[in-house]
């Protein structure tokens, strides 16, 4: 965490008991840090207090005498003394529960909330008992839906605000609101404007009663059948934290759990529903063989794994190669590794598929911010892909550090994010002009970005370094770091997406990497490893792209695809494809059949989230542990139990025993790891992760990004392809609650350019590049630099685009021709 | 997006009016309420859509304009009739019959409290107190005021609306015919009168000319 000057220290008196507590912190929050629960329900310590439920009654002396006031909202000051148990207090609380309860249905035993509801609660620990209410309550039409995921029965809803409020001062999209006033004050949204927001389920886990529901719980189970454990999200690298939940063997549910590192208890919608994916009937449940016939059939462990055995052993080392293992723990990721290095013994491993970045730099990129230090920053740079869409959680943190902590922020995209609307400045380029726009921002007395250069005079910086898009070169965010690193006090947190990607990398899953962030160049950190491993390869291996064409030359023949799916991932979708089939062999361990493993030789089902037990690492370095609450569908087996069995096959020994025993070795090989244990990450103040290196860690890497060899790429329409929250992607068609989310797809052009094309709002267009050509509907955005297009990024037709630099855009039409030409290359390619 | 562009369906004039209105206060949000009066004399009430271009015009969502909207009464979300007629029933009022005057109106117009007459002319709602409570009962017509108004007093009131339909109406004139007791003498003669069930815009002359 960022080193906080210590508070100022103030005493008062907490029921006859004289306590220090920090000046100006709220009642409600000095005493429960002292043990003290005051009742509540609107206030919530992630948002500001508003004093609108009254729960929190205390009392207090002042010079008018003892006076009944809200704890929530009141700060402390010296010499206060505050009762919280008086005779008057207890009035008070008996007296709003009696309130509250007048308008709050009596249906706790039919209600999702009952058993776990704060007003159910209290009303039990500090409510009269009875009510002397005889009226009619009041109805309302129940249940009604906000949005496609949450609903709301408005009859319990006792007015906290805490679900308006987090929309507006959380999220900065206050869809729902307060309607009407007295007795028919009720929450909704605006006719046919749904809640359509990505955080809409914090609304449901705060709401401290049953009034908002999110579907995909609502009548699944009870609160005291629930199994809980406590883990980490895998939908981004942010390693939010969150809690499990099961009832009779099924994940129903996911919370947040209040990080305070990472995201303060927020998730987005896509952490909290895409559990439903692990339960999809398409989930691998048994090993598949492809027969002779060319179909795949089921098979037993044992003849599917020493298929794999005798394929890979039939070929040279380092003619097999391996793709993915950036969505797996890093002890899974390390047994693959060291099953890579020493049982197959190949260099050419990568966890980065398509939108790779230069792993030394995601690795060992020096200062490295943590997620803490954006509360303590005078000026925030946003340079990479939109936070909302690929980082929801993170975004949140950003937003906090702008509207709260009064961070300055400057976003720089080729195209408008949902961190524009806080943003001081805003620079919007076009792609491939990313250099032009550093050698701006570093040229002294250059007229443009003024306002920019003077933000970032002010330290500290911290500055959100990634790939903007996907037809990016990836060696822009290493020139940004290297500018941004200039900067005063300035930290760089880089950012790549995929949920483990940095454990991955950490743990040697790349092409030049060992395990610890030990280059593989180092002479001496190889030696080191080799003591324990013996010889490796000492040549840096081949990158994904690398390994795809090395696959299509000839030059590699076997292949691993670790929960990865590089056809939809490529630049050139039909070449990858291309060069899977030209493979010899392909072997694919994962949860689900995608494009890229439908044509391998074997596939085997591994366990996935919440199946295993572990531990990941986030774009900080942090270090959290992951948990397993359910056994693997059908035969599906844990990935290092899976290498462990090949490794005997061919010979080796890889000693994955379990977990366990493959974090203490990581903790003996990997230098920076070298201090991680699980017992720390398990429990005491260490729950929240650990960044490494620590204590006994070490790091040699020190990676200090460079700009040179970058050259703007021109183009007439430059690809923009930036990545979705809800995109094609496995987890989310496979999550009911997501999969409707999916936007439509769709090619985004400047009105200046649609106009100068002669095309139209709404039109259907052929977007065509070097790799394929998609019809798509075109939509207008002024948010655009001109001369540029935006596809999103893998939705269900736009991936056939792959990644082209440039693209043109011509109505529909005649251009029947071309498709044809496509489509006939495509089958001569796939054949 | 412009002003002009947001609300390019309402007259010019208050065009005119919104673009003042966004222009006079630092934090553009500040500015929904009077455009809500605004765009409800541009649409006889707050249609949705009004909402939305008043959230639009605002930087609000229209979630927020409509909790806004919602919270007062004197948004009129509903088509409101071309005189609403609101009648005090808090304490002083009650006192001196208002119940009966409601009741008299209700019958003269066949409107029933908090409704609208089919034909458009009438809506009758009960309200607060209005700040007449020495004149009560009191009675408003497009929010201009009369008092002392007797049960069969409130019934002729509403006859006459009914048949001169005047274009304007106006406090002092209304007073003079149809009100009672008042609770003090103002001392100026009252001229500018409502055209609209809508406050605060729209103040004209009793002739029908723009007095500001
Ligand atoms: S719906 Fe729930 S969170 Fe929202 S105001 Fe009502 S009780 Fe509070
Ligand atoms: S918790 Fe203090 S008023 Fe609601
Ligand atoms: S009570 Fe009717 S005007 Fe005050």
């Amino acid at each position: 965490m960022p080193e906080q000057p210590p508070p100022e220290m103030v005493t008062i008196s907490l029921d006859g008991q004289e306590i220090e507590v920090p000046q100006g912190e709220y009642i409600i929050k000095a005493a429960e840090d002292q043990g003290t629960y005051i009742p509540r329900f609107c206030y919530h310590s992630r948002m500001k207090p508003v004093g609108l439920c009254r729960m929190c009654l205390v009392e207090v002396e002042t010079p008018r005498g003892r006076i009944l006031t809200t704890a929530c909202n009141t700060p402390v000051a010296p010499e206060m003394i505050v009762d919280t148990e008086s005779a008057v207090v207890q009035k008070a609380q008996e007296g709003i529960l009696e309130f509250l309860l007048i308008n709050h249905p009596l249906d706790c035993p039919v209600c999702d909330k009952g058993g776990e509801c704060p007003l159910q609660d209290q009303t039990v620990a500090y409510g009269p008992g009875e009510s002397r209410f005889v009226e009619e309550k009041r109805h309302f039409e129940k249940p009604i839906p906000l949005s496609d995921i949450v609903l709301m029965d408005r009859e319990r809803c006792i007015l906290c605000a805490r679900c308006t409020r987090f929309s507006e001062e959380v999220s900065g999209d206050p869809l729902i609101e307060f309607v009407g006033r007295g007795n028919q004050t009720h929450v909704i949204t605006f006719p046919d404007e749904p809640f359509a927001s990505y955080f809409s389920g914090n609304t449901v886990q705060i709401c401290p009663v049953g009034a908002l529901t999110a579907k995909p719980y609502r009548f699944k189970a009870r609160p005291w059948d629930l199994e809980a454990i406590e883990s980490v999200s895998m939908v981004d690298a942010s390693g939010a934290s969150i809690s499990i939940e099961t009832s009779q063997n099924e994940v129903v549910r996911i919370n947040g759990v209040d990080n305070d590192a990472t995201n303060h208890g927020w998730l987005s919608d896509k952490d909290r529903f895409v559990f439903q994916a692990i339960h999809s009937e398409n989930r691998l449940a048994t090993p598949l063989i492809r027969d002779d016939a060319g179909d795949l059939q089921p098979a037993s462990w044992g003849d599917a794994l020493d298929r794999v055995a005798d394929a890979l052993g039939s070929v040279r080392g380092d003619e097999v190669a391996s793709i993915g293992g950036a969505n797996n723990t890093n002890e899974e990721a390390f047994a693959l590794g060291k099953f890579l290095r020493t049982v197959v013994v190949t260099p050419h491993i990568d966890a980065q598929v398509g939108d790779a970045l230069n792993p030394e730099f995601l690795a060992g990129v020096t200062p490295r911010a943590e997620i803490g230090d954006l509360d303590g920053a005078a000026t925030i740079l946003v340079w990479a892909g939109d936070l909302k869409e690929e980082f929801p959680t993170l975004f949140l943190r950003v937003r906090h550090a702008v509207t709260q902590m009064g961070a300055k922020l400057i976003v720089v995209h080729p195209r408008r994010t949902g961190l524009d609307n806080i943003a001081a400045e805003k620079i919007t380029y076009r792609p491939g002009e990313g250099p032009e726009v550093v050698r701006k921002l570093t040229a002294q007395g250059d007229q443009d970005y003024g306002a920019v250069r003077d933000l970032l005079t002010a330290g500290p910086v911290i500055a959100l370094v990634g790939l903007t898009g996907r037809a990016e070169d990836p060696r822009l965010a290493e020139a940004v770091a290297a500018y941004a690193l200039g900067l005063p006090g300035s930290k760089v947190l880089p950012l790549a997406r995929r949920a483990n990607v940095f454990g991955a990398l950490d743990m040697g899953l790349a092409p030049t990497l060992l395990p610890g962030r030990v280059p593989v160049k180092s002479e001496s950190g190889r030696a080191e490893l080799e003591s324990h491993w013996g010889p490796l390869p000492g040549e840096a291996g081949l990158d994904t792209a690398g390994i795809i064409a090395g696959l299509a030359a000839g030059d590699l023949k076997a292949l691993l695809l670790v929960g990865a799916d590089p056809v939809r991932d490529g630049r050139n979708p039909d070449a990858v494809r291309a060069a899977l089939d030209a493979a010899e062999f392909v072997v694919s361990l994962d949860m689900f059949l995608n494009d890229s493993n439908q044509q391998a030789s074997v596939i085997l089902p591994v366990d996935g989230f919440a199946e295993t037990e572990g531990t990941v690492t986030n774009i900080e370095g942090r270090v959290q542990k992951v948990n397993r609450i359910l056994p693997g569908p059908g035969q599906s087996r844990a990935l290092w139990s899976i290498l462990d069995e090949l490794s005997s096959r061919m010979g080796g020994q890889l000693g994955a025993g379990d977990g366990p025993a493959i974090a203490k070795e990581i903790a003996l090989v990997a230098p920076a790891y070298r201090s991680m244990t699980w017992d720390r990450l398990e429990w005491g103040p260490e729950r929240d992760g650990v960044v490494m290196p620590d204590r006994d860690g070490v790091q040699e890497l020190r990676f200090v990004p460079d700009d040179s060899g970058l050259r703007p790429t021109a183009g007439r329409l430059a690809l923009h392809s930036g990545r979705v929250l809800y995109d094609g992607g496995t987890r989310n068609t496979q999550s009911p609650a997501l999969a409707g989310l999916t936007p439509d797809p769709a090619v985004y052009l400047h009105p200046r350019d649609a106009s100068a094309l002669a095309l139209a709002d709404g039109q259907e267009v052929d977007v065509a590049g070097e790799f394929g050509t998609v019809r798509l509907r075109l939509e207008l955005d002024p948010s655009l630099a001109e001369g540029s297009a935006y596809v999103p990024a893998n939705l269900d037709s736009t991936w056939v685009l792959g990644v082209p630099d440039v693209v043109t855009v011509e109505a529909q039409s005649s251009k029947g021709k071309k498709n044809e030409k496509k489509k006939g290359k495509k089958k001569g390619a796939g054949e | 997006m412009s002003v002009a562009t947001v609300i390019s369906d309402w007259s010019a004039p208050n065009q005119e009016r919104a673009r003042t209105l966004l222009e006079a206060y630092p934090e553009r949000r500040s500015a929904a309420m009077p455009l809500l009066y605004l765009a409800s004399l541009e649409h006889g009430h707050l249609t949705p859509a009004a909402m939305a271009q008043v959230a639009e015009l605002t930087g609000l969502t229209s979630a927020q304009v409509q909790s806004v909207a919602s919270f007062y009464t004197m948004y009129k979300r509903d088509h409101v009739g071309r005189y609403l007629i609101s009648v005090c029933t808090s304490i002083s009022c009650f006192l001196m019959g208002a119940d009966d005057v409601l009741e008299a109106i209700e019958e003269e117009t066949g409107t029933p409290d908090g409704t609208t007459s089919s034909d458009g002319t009438f809506s009758v709602e009960h309200v607060e107190c209005i700040g007449a409570c020495g004149g009560a009962p009191a009675v408003q017509v497009n929010y201009e005021l009369v008092e002392g108004v007797a049960p069969e007093r409130g019934a002729t009131l509403c006859r006459w609306l009914r048949e001169s339909s005047p274009e304007v109406v106006v406090t002092d004139e209304m007073q003079k015919y149809f009100g009672g007791v008042r609770s003090f003498d103002w001392g100026i003669t009252e001229t500018v009168g409502a055209i609209a069930p809508v406050p605060a815009f729209g103040p004209y002359g009793s002739t029908g000319e723009e007095s500001a």
